[in-house]
């Protein structure tokens, strides 16, 4: 009785034992020290029709390593290494990349990918499909496409964050500009309006002689008509996109308030919500953006007293009138000139309309031009910042104009 | 009786829980928006009507035969020769049923975590768990599911709680497009799943208070019914027509939670979920397995049965499909009718012959008396 149950004791703890090797995951065991973290790639387009990955690594120091660096380095000192290589797609490039790499390429880490806007007006979609496919990619990580190589914008030095996957993903956070993961892409890619965007960035000019030590930075928005780049916008007319899509977040805008040519008052926008209403009358397919906002007066370089509702109101109408500017610019640009649904028209119609959407779905590339859009905007002025001394007591000078 | 445990309803409804959703929240979200698209969120509600009718089926034939199990009461209804061939292939349908769901686990893992691992370890690391809470007959299962269920259902709202922020409510419309057809045709799929519930008759039998048996049936339909409709819907809030492109959705969901950059890459937590839960559901199939085996060769004990069994399952799991396409295809189109017919045709046809035996034997008995 004793002998068995010391057997059964002893059973019982080999087993613990032998379950500790084996909850290391045995094949697919993978040390921390074995692992090359890719931060971020970059996907160019080489001269023979083949694709260039280029990847940033991070590289775990020490902590005196780091220290040496930046006594001698003022900061900035690459704590990344970049590698790049052909191959016929990506997958294909991974593994020739891999040959150049002593330790394994994980992609858990990775949360940008850039694409040169060669390979951008070629379709990117093959592309992005690795990208959900890959068992270690993530379908967070965000997409750019650059106007420079990708592999020049990843070798560049970023002077405050710790690598360029670091900056772009702070920017994008920001909603300047557009801010579209890999899912939101396949999301637009298989759509009902056939068109997409991503955001566009560029290398930021350094100062003279330290040519590496830049950052790129969001500048506006690609383009996409069936998966191909068919053009850009810059940053002003993004704003307007973004007012469309229900994206705004951080908005500074300046007015004129009526009758003064001098001076603009400034407000930033605090909290800024749209939305997109579609109607079909007399088979006229008409969209009413909807926005509802707070801003905050920043700057005031008028003599106007605005502490007083009186004159706030007319500055409202103007904010309003500004914001209709920004957003018919962007109409302008990219529902006449390219014919490309960026803003979301058609999953809006097909949401309200479905069965003459059904009907009319084939002719929308006729019908997007076409489609008219009014505004109803209210943005309030919620507060006139903190002290309004200057513009309540103007100088003399101001007051005889 | 050969198993001399008794569980409680409750128990048997929290075990019931994990053996159908477990596997539902891997491959089925993609399957149902494959049909229903957006209005996928409808379709389990569609499904779990089966899955009332099920336990409804079961709950009748056990007040029929109340100490016997769908294997047992199946000579007693058709007679000693029909009765053994209708056994016969019931045993061959769970030997299947058990098997594509260890196939179904071991996919799942190798391709999205373990990806060099051989499948049968895999699979055979699992089963010699299973085995172990199989060896310890009903009550020890029950309990195992006491703990682990709770958890498990914490964990998985969690995941949707976390996902509310990237949720967009605009992708749900337009409700019903195309009236009812897309989430009817969705449904067929998950109603597979729902009639899974018929795995009940084999506990029916052994449970403490018979008379609530019912009652936490549909409590527990009730609940794989709600979680089902949780998924679908955040699955589509989220991925929106996407969901149908994806394997796995809840997984891809799960990896896609980010707050404030430091809580992400929770797809672990999907894992455990899914180890956890499939788990609970392989022991429950395996168990009844195991216990119909050797109540339909009329044993004295089912624990000898356990092992080669599980080496059976292991097998079966490995033969039933060659590759993960295959598996996703057979579940989204033949296999809706083969479990169907099983687990619903079948017992409904038993339940109608007894209804008849029964009521023939009271005529005959009126007559003699």
């Amino acid at each position: 009785m004793n002998f068995e149950f010391m057997i059964k004791k002893a059973l019982l703890f080999s087993l613990f034992i032998i379950s500790s090797f084996i909850l290391g995951g045995c094949w697919d065991q993978q040390e921390v020290n074995d692992l090359a973290f890719v931060t971020a790639a970059g996907i160019d387009k080489s001269e023979d029709g083949k694709v260039e990955l280029t990847v940033l690594i991070f590289i775990p120091k020490g902590k005196s390593s780091q220290q040496g660096m930046e006594g001698g380095g003022g900061g900035g000192a690459a704590d990344t290494l970049f590698r790049s290589a052909e191959g016929k797609t990506i997958a294909d490039a991974m593994s020739t990349l891999q040959e150049k790499l002593p330790r394994h390429i994980f992609w858990g880490h990775c949360k940008v990918f850039i694409f040169d806007d060669d390979l951008a007006k070629e379709g990117l979609s093959t592309h992005v499909d690795f990208i959900l496919r890959h068992p270690q990619l993530r379908e967070r990580s965000r997409l750019f496409v650059s106007e420079e190589k990708a592999k020049d914008i990843l070798s560049l030095i970023p002077p405050l964050e710790r690598d360029i996957s670091e900056v772009l993903k702070e920017l994008s956070s920001f909603r300047i500009g557009m801010d579209v993961t890999a899912k939101d892409y396949a999301q637009m890619l298989i759509g009902d309006s056939n068109a997409s965007a991503l955001p566009l960035i560029k290398i930021l000019p350094s100062t003279p002689g330290q040519e590496k030590q830049t950052i790129a930075y969001v500048t506006g928005t690609a383009i996409f008509k069936n998966g191909k780049m068919i053009g850009d916008i810059d940053d002003s007319v993004t704003r307007g996109v973004l007012w469309l899509r229900n994206e705004i977040r951080l908005a500074t805008i300046s007015v004129k308030p009526n009758g003064k040519n001098d001076g603009f008052v400034s407000m930033n926008l605090l909290r800024a919500k749209s939305k997109i209403i579609p109607l079909i009358e007399n088979g006229k397919w008409k969209i009413k953006l909807y926005a509802v906002g707070n801003s905050n007066i920043v700057q005031n370089t008028t003599d106007l007293d605005l502490s007083s509702p009186e004159i706030i109101k007319p500055v409202e109408k103007q904010l309003k009138f500004e914001i209709k500017k920004r957003v018919n610019i962007a109409l302008w640009e990219v529902q006449e000139r390219m014919n490309a649904d960026i803003f979301g028209f058609a999953e809006a119609f097909h949401q309200k309309y479905p069965k003459i959407w059904a009907k009319q779905k084939k002719r929308w590339d006729e019908i997007f031009p076409s489609v008219e859009v009014s505004f109803d905007t209210n943005i309030k002025i919620q507060n006139q910042g903190m002290n309004s001394v200057l513009s309540n007591h103007p100088l003399k000078g101001v007051e005889n104009k | 009786m050969i198993e001399q445990g008794k569980i409680s309803s409750a128990q048997m409804a929290i075990m019931m829980n994990p053996s159908i959703l477990a596997t539902v929240i891997l491959l089925v979200p993609a399957i149902t928006a494959k049909n229903a698209g957006q209005d996928s969120w409808i379709s389990p509600i569609w499904a779990s009507v089966i899955g009332y009718l099920t336990v409804l089926l079961a709950y009748m034939l056990n007040k029929l035969y109340p100490n016997q199990t769908l294997i047992e009461y199946c000579d007693l209804i058709l007679g000693k020769f029909l009765g053994k061939v209708v056994g016969a292939l019931f045993l061959f349908y769970y030997l299947h049923v058990t098997g594509i769901i260890v196939l179904e686990y071991g996919e799942f893992v190798l391709g999205t975590f373990l990806t060099h691992t051989p499948m049968i370890i895999i699979c055979g690391s699992m089963m010699i768990v299973c085995a172990f809470a199989v060896y310890g007959g009903l009550e020890v299962i029950g309990r195992c599911s006491e703990i682990i269920v709770p958890v498990l259902c914490l964990l998985y709202l969690v995941i949707f709680l976390l996902l509310i922020k990237d949720l967009r409510i605009q992708n749900m419309f337009p409700i019903m497009e195309k009236g009812l057809t897309p989430s009817l045709k969705g449904s067929i799929v998950p109603q597979s799943w729902f009639s899974e519930f018929i795995i009940v008759s084999f506990f029916f039998p052994y449970l403490a208070d018979k008379d609530k048996g019912l009652k936490w049936g549909f409590i527990s339909v009730f609940s794989v019914m709600f979680l089902m409709v949780i998924t679908n819907i955040t699955t589509i809030l989220l991925f929106g027509k996407l969901t149908s492109e994806l394997t796995y959705p809840v997984m891809v969901a799960a990896r896609y939670i980010s707050i404030a950059d430091f809580l992400e890459h929770l797809e672990s937590i999907v894992m455990a979920i899914w180890v956890a839960g499939t788990f609970v559901k392989i022991t429950v199939f395996y168990y009844s397995l195991v216990l119909g085996t050797a109540q339909y060769f009329k044993l004295s004990d089912y624990r000898p049965m356990v092992l080669p069994i599980g080496f059976l399952l292991v097998l079966f799991g490995i033969w039933s499909a060659p590759n993960l396409q295959e598996l996703s295809h057979f579940l989204g189109t033949s296999a809706a009718f083969y479990f169907l017919s099983f687990q619903v045709g079948i017992p409904i046809f038993l339940l109608c012959i007894a209804l008849v035996r029964v009521k023939w034997l009271q005529k005959k008995g009126s007559m003699s008396g």
